[in-house]
């Protein structure tokens, strides 16, 4: 068919701006199910979310982001820092659903940093601040970032009444934009006390299933981690719940009693698969939350991570593609543990290491070969002296033992605190935007 | 059968295995691959629940298959508007023909009730101006644009990038040339699916992407807005 030439050349400059390779077709594990683009490949980059440290380099939070494609020059170099000014405790990010823009939250201030990694992931730009959070929604602590089509929920981790546990989620739509908020449930439900905390999101699409988790609030998390533990009111207010919810209503569904902090929700990405695991910090267990054969959603507690008594402090966990693999980090001692949950019913440690004095997150390639660590879990809960090491890390897992392939001192790099971890991919060589194509575009 | 048909027939024969092109789609586990979404629960009844307002859709004009310039609103208010962006060639059976083969099951289950699907229009809005032009769309949409169906479904397009794009961006709905070996630009758009769902205000209400393309759980979307009072 031909078209006539003036169409065709006001399309070419257009399309022109619009080249990008071909979608890369995976991602690591730990995503929310409606990104648009996944990285089954090699990643390119990880960006941490850094926590400024007064005395250190610029002082500010930041985002650091490494080369970690070993074809690179920079493999393993710190490429672009990126300081958004102050320190406001940064802590959890997520990409939005076209996976341009990487949401990044602070848990005191409770401002919300966007940052476009689409158009160049070598070098991400701040392109908006939200920092409406706590007053139009009246919670504090931004911490999960979980996308849904054209839109991002936002876990809170506290209120701004008390600054105690209670909170909820928000929704804003991928301008900035508040659109709606929901309280986390309190009250009875079932039998089932609703503490009202909140603290990570996973959801599972074909099961319409919207599941969290709770952790503390601002007074707790803002605390001196050793003055925290010495007071028995304070380690009251911790969450013991897990709650299902509607995702298509938004309304809780069941309340389950998880004792110990459940934090970390990873779904088995498995297709049919109606299960996810957590580990709660406290009580250091693996607890399933899976369907029975009723239909009904049950939790229960199926392996201790580390000796339960001597508080190891479970904090990220990781899981593989196939669902037959997870790591547990612990805090307190500074491993990772590999647990087999081929039976997640009943999943076995088959492999520990330690990463360091102090270790919090972690996150897997898709093809669970690249194992990614850092250090920081909160500033105020960072061990002290010379066991305050900060760090990325990044292991080879061949399924037997982790290699480490290099280690980056956040210290010694003036740079903070690494806290969480988002992998980027460049574009494929050659389709990066260049306005000699339009011509190409309209012969096309 | 007209080339929407033949794309939805592709699709169809895709998602059931018979033809080759399927398995490929998906790096990696086979389990994993990309696939038609599954709904696996029992959705919340209509009105049972609130979709809240996401964003206005913005202005914008557009061209009918009559190569009449129409503001855009013009079809996407007054009535419940489900939006889908799309180009008459694309062949990727997650994408366009999922759409097209989701929002043919809406049709046919809103003209079983024709006091709602008087109040619903589905709209069709090429990504790409320079072939899709008003005549491809006329042709694409064959007997589904006919004016006198109580459900409406219009096939429009713009006069050029120029006007497509803003509308795009403000709607978080990306698309990207795929680029050969060479660098050279092929004949495929990559987008994101997504379809929107607009009240008769012309506000977003819900966004489907790919996972969320459940017509039981759109049709109570649908009702859900129809139930909602009449704006005063």
């Amino acid at each position: 068919m031909k078209t006539p030439r003036i169409r065709l050349t006001t399309m070419a400059v257009l399309l022109s701006s619009m080249l990008a390779a071909p979608q890369l077709a995976a991602d690591e594990t730990c995503n929310s199910p409606y990104l648009s683009t996944l990285i089954k490949g090699q990643e390119d980059y990880v960006h941490v979310w850094t926590l400024g440290v007064k005395g250190l380099g610029d002082e500010s939070d930041k985002l650091v982001t490494v080369d970690v494609n070993p074809q690179s020059a920079d493999y393993g170099k710190v490429v672009h820092v990126l300081s958004v000014g102050g320190r406001g405790e940064a802590h959890h990010g997520g990409f939005t659903d076209d996976r341009r823009y990487l949401w990044a939250g602070r848990l005191d201030d409770n401002k919300i940093f966007v940052f476009d990694i689409g158009s160049n992931p070598a070098a991400p730009t701040l392109v908006q601040t939200i920092a409406d959070f706590a007053d139009r929604t009246g919670f504090v602590g931004p911490h999960t970032f979980y996308a849904l089509p054209g839109r991002m929920l936002v876990q809170g981790l506290s209120n701004t009444q008390d600054h105690g546990g209670r909170t909820g989620i928000a929704v804003y739509n991928n301008k900035g934009e508040f659109v709606a908020r929901y309280d986390m449930p309190t009250g009875e439900h079932d039998g089932v006390a609703a503490d009202g905390y909140g603290y990570d999101i996973g959801i599972n699409p074909q099961k319409n299933a919207l599941l969290t988790s709770s952790f503390t609030g601002w007074n707790n998390y803002m605390m001196d981690f050793g003055k925290l533990v010495q007071d028995a009111e304070a380690m009251k207010r911790f969450g013991s719940t897990m709650v299902m919810w509607d995702l298509k209503a938004m309304k809780p569904q069941k309340v389950m009693n998880v004792p110990g902090s459940p934090l970390e929700i990873r779904w088995s990405l498995k297709a049919g698969d109606n299960w996810a695991l957590t580990a709660t910090a406290l009580t250091s267990q693996l607890v399933l939350v899976k369907q029975d054969a009723a239909g009904e959603w049950q939790a229960k507690a199926v392996a201790a991570v580390g000796d339960p008594a001597q508080i190891p402090l479970p904090v990220d966990i990781s899981i593989t593609a196939d669902a037959k693999g997870l790591w547990v980090n612990t805090f307190m001692d500074g491993k990772t543990r590999y647990f087999d949950i081929s039976n997640p019913e009943a999943p076995v440690q088959t492999y520990e290491k330690v990463i360091g004095k102090q270790v919090n997150m972690v996150s897997q390639s898709w093809d669970g070969k690249r194992v990614y660590f850092t250090s920081s879990l909160l500033a105020n809960w960072d061990k002290r002296g010379a066991d305050d090491e900060q760090f990325l890390k990044l292991y080879h897992w061949d399924g037997k033992a982790l290699t480490e392939q290099f280690a980056l001192d956040f210290h010694a790099l003036g740079l903070g605190r690494a806290h969480h971890m988002k992998f980027s991919a460049k574009p494929a060589p050659g389709t990066a935007r260049d306005p000699g194509r339009e011509v190409a575009i309209a012969q096309r | 059968m007209n080339r929407a048909g033949r794309w939805a027939r592709t699709a169809v024969l895709v998602a059931a295995g018979l033809l080759p092109g399927a398995a490929s789609l998906g790096a990696g586990s086979p389990e994993l691959a990309p696939r038609a979404p599954v709904q696996d629960f029992v959705p919340p009844a209509p009105g049972s629940y609130a979709l809240p307002p996401i964003q206005r859709v913005p202005q914008g004009t557009v061209l009918d298959i009559d190569g009449r310039r129409q503001p855009l609103s013009r079809y996407t208010t007054g009535r419940v508007t489900l939006l889908s962006f799309m180009y008459t060639y694309c062949t990727d059976p997650i994408g366009c023909p999922l759409a097209y083969e989701t929002m043919m099951t809406l049709r046919d289950r809103l003209l079983a009730r024709p006091e709602h699907a008087r109040r619903v229009q589905l709209v069709s809005l090429s990504f790409d101006p320079a072939h899709d032009v008003p005549e491809e769309m006329r042709r694409y949409a064959g007997r589904l644009a006919d004016p006198a169906s109580p459900l409406r479904w219009h096939f429009l397009t713009m006069r050029s990038v120029a006007e497509l794009k803003p509308l795009l961006d403000e709607l978080g709905q990306d698309v990207s040339v795929e680029v050969d070996a060479q660098g050279r630009p092929t004949r495929v758009l990559n987008h994101m699916l997504k379809l929107f769902l607009i009240d008769a205000r012309g506000r977003v209400r819900e966004i489907y992407s790919s996972a969320f393309l459940l017509p039981d759980v759109m049709l109570n979307d649908i009702e859900t807005l129809l139930l909602e009072p009449a704006a005063p």
